[in-house]
């Protein structure tokens, strides 16, 4: 009975003409940006986080969220009509979706996507709903050592599941944890690594480093494949809509791709690029025409647009229930509360039901609109890819400078913005993923609060770490994470082992 | 291969310095029993725990062909020099913000970026950048209240213009309404 009337003040927040207004902009923006190459979710949001400074919170957040999930619809057109996702969840998409194009088929494959991501986005929204007040009730059995423990999780499943090498990925982790080390010590009033740089004592801004990761380092990497590819742009064609038969070849994976999904977001690190890659090789697998894919099966265009949709609801579940983030964009989500001073997590329930709810129950409305935005108005939307890639870049370099110094009005944060650009695409080509440096920047001041209060009131002993059941659990799976790739590793190569012989 | 290594490399020479810098900073007895060196301490033996981690990686991962070195690849890297010249354009640009201001280092740097990225078509990507600049600098100051540099004399001259001009139609406009 709780629950329903918190869902209902939710509605009584998010259908006021403000925050219905914020949701369309935010959707709109969503979708504009997953359609353009250069820029995700993760920096479209850092990017606005600026413009949003002195605007009602859950206003400014609702916006933020429907940027987050509306990103999702815009990246399959891009994957479906160019052969290039505009955000990594919409890799999978370009597989079957840019073969459908070509064969003439844009419009069912854009129909597809849309109501695949509609279908998933409102299951997951009413999963996040049902989920969210047991889950955040249990999280308040949660002191010091137990959120520690909850980072460290957090981060090693975020290191062990984003990239190809699990050194790699801890090291991406460390980083961001050194960096959030930099400015003063808000425990002991000490400066740390600030090089005597006035600038440094308030630490590097989570926003300098998303945008300089996630935007200008992306350029780059659009630059390289523009300077190096051609892009092969298929018109839409025929109606925008499912035959019978595609339809029913569609209902199945896209009711499979929103489990998978919602169940891959709510786990730290699996987040929605995963789930995309799961529900495809799913649905190969058991589909009855195994040898289509590849060559423009609807159930590979169906399954993974439903998947990262449900996806990015289930991320929202840890990020509003317990206040860790598991991917990229919500750690920049996270970021946005912080700085409005709002602390994600169980208490957040008590202590703001109209923003958890209002901003709940907005992506019930976002996902509505971003259904009209994307059949009938796709239209619109592709006149974007029409921009000369170029000159979309450069535009997108600009907006990132905009974007960075009107944080505080300072160049030195331009420069390292630019800095962090450079590094992002280097990253890129060695590998190295980027997610868990953001997440562990955003969360790394929170651990390391943490960490200090846990050892502070165990008088200094490390087995505080270990005491309470939910800390070992924790732990005990951080150090599975780490370890399965590993063991999984060795295992292939001692199967490899007899076949080499044998050859 | 190569790649790895030098990651290797580089991780061990950041443990060095991070543990010298953790070092230098100052502590206080009194408050807090850890104290700021706590943390940054665990994190750089992480880095060392990583760098062996890394090290057992690159020795179980299969020896790959030694690349070919040909004049093909050294166009394959001509991008590389391309994202360089850009990475120093953008960094110009930022110099020239502060002094310049936004409108007119923006107009600047998007005038030479698209004269290398969309050739040949000079009047299309001055009026691209003049008006990109122009409208984002209204939008972001006017609408969203965007702190962005005006520029020194006589460079300010320009964003006082515009403050005149967008004066001037939020009166036309309202003058028409009322």
């Amino acid at each position: 009975m709780d629950t329903l009337q918190h869902i209902l003040h939710g509605f009584s927040v998010a259908l006021t003409w403000t925050n219905i207004g914020y949701t369309f902009i935010g959707v709109l923006m969503g979708t504009v940006i997953g359609v353009l190459p250069g820029i995700g979710p993760a920096a479209g949001i850092g990017l606005l986080i600026p413009i949003t400074y002195g605007m009602d919170p859950t206003s400014a957040l609702i916006m933020m969220a429907g940027i987050y999930y509306g990103a999702m619809y815009g990246g399959s057109t891009t994957s479906i009509l160019i052969n290039t996702p505009g955000e990594a969840a919409s890799v999978m998409t370009a597989i079957d979706g840019h073969q459908m194009a070509r064969k003439g088929r844009a419009g069912a494959a854009l129909a597809v996507s849309a109501i695949g991501s509609f279908i998933a986005g409102t299951t997951g929204v009413v999963a996040l709903t049902l989920l969210s007040l047991p889950l955040a009730a249990f999280a308040l059995k949660f002191g010091p050592a137990e959120y520690f423990c909850l980072m460290v999780f957090a981060m090693a499943a975020v290191s062990s599941l984003t990239g190809k090498s699990i050194a790699k990925g801890v090291l991406s982790t460390l980083l961001g944890l050194m960096i959030s080390t930099i400015g003063i010590d808000l425990q002991s009033g000490q400066p740390r690594y600030t090089l005597g740089v006035p600038e440094l004592q308030d630490g590097v801004g989570f926003i300098v480093a998303v945008v300089g990761l996630f935007a200008i380092g992306e350029v780059f990497s659009s630059i390289e494949e523009y300077l190096k590819g051609k892009i092969e742009f298929v018109r839409i064609k025929g109606r925008l809509w499912l035959t019978r038969e595609e339809w029913r070849r569609s209902v199945m994976p896209i009711v499979r791709g929103s489990i998978i999904g919602f169940v891959k977001g709510v786990l730290p690190g699996a987040g929605a690029t995963i789930s995309t890659i799961m529900s495809y090789t799913i649905e190969k697998r058991i589909s009855r025409h195994p040898h289509e894919f590849g060559k423009g099966a609807i159930e590979g265009v169906a399954g993974p647009e439903a998947a990262n949709n449900a996806a990015t609801c289930g991320a929202m579940v840890p990020l509003l229930t317990l206040g860790v983030p598991g991917s990229g964009a919500t750690a920049v989500l996270m970021g946005a509360f912080i700085m409005y001073g709002i602390q994600p997590g169980p208490l957040l329930f008590e202590k703001r039901p109209d923003l958890v709810w209002g901003l709940i129950d907005s992506m019930y409305l976002g996902n509505v609109m971003l259904l009209i935005l994307n059949l009938p108005l796709i239209g619109i939307f592709v006149r974007i890819l029409y921009i000369p890639t170029g000159v979309l870049l450069s535009l997108i370099l600009a907006v990132c400078a905009i974007g960075v110094y009107s944080l505080n009005g300072n160049t030195l944060e331009l420069y390292m913005a630019l800095g962090f650009g450079v590094m992002g695409y280097v990253f890129r080509k060695v590998d190295i993923p980027l997610a868990p440096l953001v997440l562990s920047l955003v969360l790394g001041g929170i651990m390391e609060q943490s960490f200090r209060q846990a050892m502070t009131i165990s008088g200094g002993n490390p087995v505080v770490f270990v005491q309470s059941g939910i800390c070992i659990v924790l732990l005990a799976a951080a150090v599975l994470l780490l370890l399965a790739p590993v063991f999984f590793a060795k295992m292939g190569e001692l199967k490899a082992a007899p076949e080499d012989v044998d050859s | 291969m190569l790649a790895d290594r030098v990651i290797l490399a580089c991780i061990v020479v950041l443990a060095a310095v991070y543990f010298y810098a953790t070092a230098q900073i100052p502590t206080l007895e009194i408050g807090d029993p850890l104290g700021p060196k706590a943390f940054p301490r665990l994190l750089g033996v992480g880095l060392l725990i990583t760098a062996v981690i890394l090290f057992f990686e690159i020795r179980r991962a299969p020896k790959s062909p030694r690349a070919k070195r040909s004049r093909a690849s050294a166009a394959e890297h001509r991008h590389l020099w391309v994202i360089a010249g850009v990475s120093g354009w953008t960094a110009l640009y930022y110099a020239a913000f502060d002094p310049l201001g936004y409108v007119f280092s923006t107009a600047l740097y998007l005038i030479g970026l698209t004269s290398y990225f969309h050739r040949g078509k000079p009047v299309a990507n001055g009026l691209t950048s003049v008006l990109f600049a122009l409208v984002s600098y209204v939008l972001f100051v006017k609408v969203f209240g965007v702190a962005l540099a005006a520029g020194m004399p006589p460079f300010s001259r320009l964003a006082d213009g515009i403050d005149v001009c967008v004066r001037l139609v939020v009166t036309f406009v309202h003058g028409v309404l009322s």
